[in-house]
C-alpha cells in the first residue's frame, strides 16, 4: 500500500516546516494541523501492527499461490517463494508487491477456469487482508 | 501583499472595469482537487463576498475546471448552489486556471469523518439532500451550459464509460498492486447493470461533506461539482450511500436518514425507480471509483514531495477503508 509510513512522517514534518503565504495561515493551517494530528494517530497503529500484518499477508498469499501451483503452473510456486530480505517495512512491502501481482494473475486464471471454490477462497482472503490492514479512525466529535 | 492578492486585484479590476481591492483573503481547509479561498472584493464602495477555486500544482482528481464552472451555471436556480461569476482557463494573473463564484455565508460544512454532525437536524437535512438529488436526476439538460463540454452517452453505455474511466485511472496511477479493487473491476465488467432509465446530470461527488447547511436544518448549497458529467443518476445515489460517508452510523446513509427513506425521497423527486440490481452494481462501482481517487491521491502525494496531508490521508486511510468496503461487497455478491 502507499504511501509508506516514512513518507507520511517526513511529509508531516515538511507540511509544518515549510512556511505558507499569509492567506494560508489561520483557518487553513488549523485544519492542516488537525489532519496531521490524525495522520500521527494512524501512524501509531501502523507502527504497532504494520510489520505483523505484512508478515501475515505475505504468508497467506504465499500459501494460496503454492497450493495452486500444481493446477495453474509452476510459476506460482516460484512467486510463492518470494520472501523479504529483512523485516523492514520496505522489504516486506517489496515482497508483498511481488506476491500480490502473483495473486492477481492467479485470480484471473481462476476466474477464467470457472474454478468457483478457489475463487471464493481468494475473495475470502481479500476480506481478511483488508480487515487486517484497516486503520481505525476514532469517531471524532463534530465542531 | 501576497502575489495571490495582487493577482486577484488586477484580474477583478480588469473584469469589472473599475479599481477593485481584495481583503480578508484566506484559504479554506479541505479541497484537495482545487485550492479554495474566500475573499471580499471591494469596488467603488460595494463589497462582494466571493470564493476562488484555483487549480493546485498537484490534484486529487484531474478535472476540467470549465466543466465545473458550467455545471454551476446549469444547475443554478434548480439546485442550491452559488452563482458562478468568472472563469479563467489559462490562469492569467493567478498562474494557474481558476474560477470565481459568489460566496454563501452563514453555513457550515462538516468533515465526513466526525460523529453525528447533523444531530437533531439529520432527518430534515436528509429529506432536502435526497430530494435535491432526485430533482437533479429529473433536470432537463438539452441546450444547457454543461452540454457545451459534456456529451450525453447512450443509456446502455453509461456504466461502461464510467468503469472504463475509473479502472483506467487505477491502471495509470497504481504504485502498489491492488488485488481487491482489480477483482471488483472484473466483477463489474462481467455483470453489467440495466441501462440507465434516464441520462441525467450526475454530480459525481454527491455526499456528506459536500453540502453546506445553516445549522438549523436547511441546506444552503451543494458544492464541489468538479466531477459532474452526464450519466446514470443511480451513480450519485450509490456514492451518497457509500459506507465511507456514513459518519460511523450503520443505520443511516450519509449520517442523515435510513437508506429506504432516502430511496423513497429520491424516487418521489426524480420520477424514477431504483432497481436493486442497478443500485448493487453502482454501489460496487462507487467503491472502485473511490479507490481510484485514493490511488491518484497517493501518486500525487508522492509527486508533490509529500507535503499535502490531505493527499496523505486520502491515499492511506480512505484507501484502506475502501478495500474493506470492496471486499465486503464482493463477498456479499458472491454469496460468501
Amino acid at each position: 500500500m502507499t504511501p509508506a509510513l516514512p513518507d507520511i512522517l517526513r511529509g508531516n514534518f515538511m507540511a509544518l516546516a515549510i512556511p505558507g503565504p499569509p492567506e494560508q495561515q489561520g483557518e487553513f493551517m488549523t485544519g492542516r494541523v488537525g489532519v496531521i494530528a490524525l495522520l500521527s494517530l494512524l501512524a501509531a497503529q501502523e507502527v504497532e501492527r504494520g510489520t505483523q500484518t505484512r508478515v501475515w499477508e505475505n504468508a497467506a498469499i504465499s500459501a494460496v499461490l503454492a497450493e495452486a501451483a500444481e493446477t495453474y503452473g509452476v510459476q506460482y510456486a516460484e512467486i510463492a517463494s518470494t520472501g523479504p530480505v529483512d523485516l523492514s517495512l520496505e522489504a516486506l512491502d517489496r515482497a508483498n508487491a511481488a506476491l500480490r501481482r502473483g495473486l492477481i494473475a492467479l485470480h484471473e486464471a481462476v476466474e477464467a477456469a470457472g474454478d468457483l471454490l478457489r475463487h471464493k477462497m481468494i475473495v475470502g482472503l481479500y476480506g481478511q487482508m483488508a480487515e487486517r490492514r484497516n486503520l481505525e479512525l476514532p469517531p471524532l466529535p463534530a465542531r | 501583499m501576497s502575489d495571490l492578492k495582487a493577482g486577484l486585484e488586477a484580474y477583478l479590476t480588469d473584469l469589472w472595469g473599475a479599481p477593485t481591492s481584495v481583503s480578508n483573503l484566506s484559504r479554506i481547509p479541505g479541497g484537495a482537487s482545487r485550492e479554495t479561498y474566500r475573499l471580499d472584493a471591494d469596488t467603488g464602495g460595494v463589497t462582494r463576498g466571493m470564493i476562488l477555486r484555483r487549480d493546485p500544482p498537484g490534484s486529487l482528481i484531474e478535472t476540467d475546471r470549465r466543466l465545473e464552472f458550467l455545471a454551476y451555471r446549469t444547475v443554478h436556480g434548480h439546485v442550491p448552489v452559488p452563482q458562478a461569476v468568472a472563469l479563467e482557463e489559462d490562469g492569467g494573473p493567478l498562474d494557474r486556471p481558476f474560477f470565481l463564484m459568489e460566496r454563501i455565508d452563514g453555513g457550515t460544512v462538516p468533515s465526513p469523518f466526525v460523529f453525528d454532525p447533523y444531530a437533531e437536524h439529520a432527518a430534515a437535512l436528509g429529506a432536502q439532500f435526497f430530494t435535491t438529488l432526485g430533482r437533479l436526476a429529473a433536470l432537463p439538460h438539452e441546450g444547457t451550459p454543461i452540454r457545451e463540454v459534456a456529451e450525453a452517452p447512450a443509456p446502455e453505455d453509461c456504466w461502461r464509460i464510467a468503469l472504463d474511466h475509473w479502472s483506467g485511472v487505477i491502471e495509470a496511477d497504481e504504485q502498489h498492486p491492488q488485488p481487491i479493487v482489480r477483482a471488483a473491476v472484473r466483477w463489474l465488467y462481467r455483470h453489467p447493470p440495466p441501462p440507465a432509465q434516464r441520462v441525467s446530470i450526475v454530480h459525481g461527488d454527491y455526499r456528506t461533506g459536500n453540502f453546506m447547511h445553516d445549522g438549523a436544518g436547511t441546506i444552503l448549497a451543494i458544492l464541489d461539482w468538479e466531477m459532474a458529467h452526464l450519466g446514470d443518476p443511480i451513480e450519485d445515489l450509490g456514492w451518497a450511500f457509500d459506507p465511507l460517508w456514513n459518519h460511523f452510523d450503520e443505520n443511516r446513509v450519509a449520517g442523515l436518514v435510513p437508506q429506504a427513506e432516502a430511496i423513497a425521497l429520491w424516487e418521489a423527486a426524480s420520477g424514477l425507480k431504483v432497481d436493486p440490481k442497478a443500485l448493487a452494481w453502482w454501489s460496487l462501482f462507487n467503491a472502485v471509483k473511490g479507490q481510484a481517487i485514493w490511488t491518484s491521491a497517493a501518486k500525487e502525494y508522492r509527486d508533490g514531495g509529500f507535503t499535502d496531508p490531505i493527499l496523505a490521508i486520502s491515499g492511506w486511510y480512505t484507501a484502506r477503508r475502501h478495500d474493506v468496503i470492496l471486499a465486503r461487497r464482493l463477498a456479499q455478491l458472491e454469496g460468501i
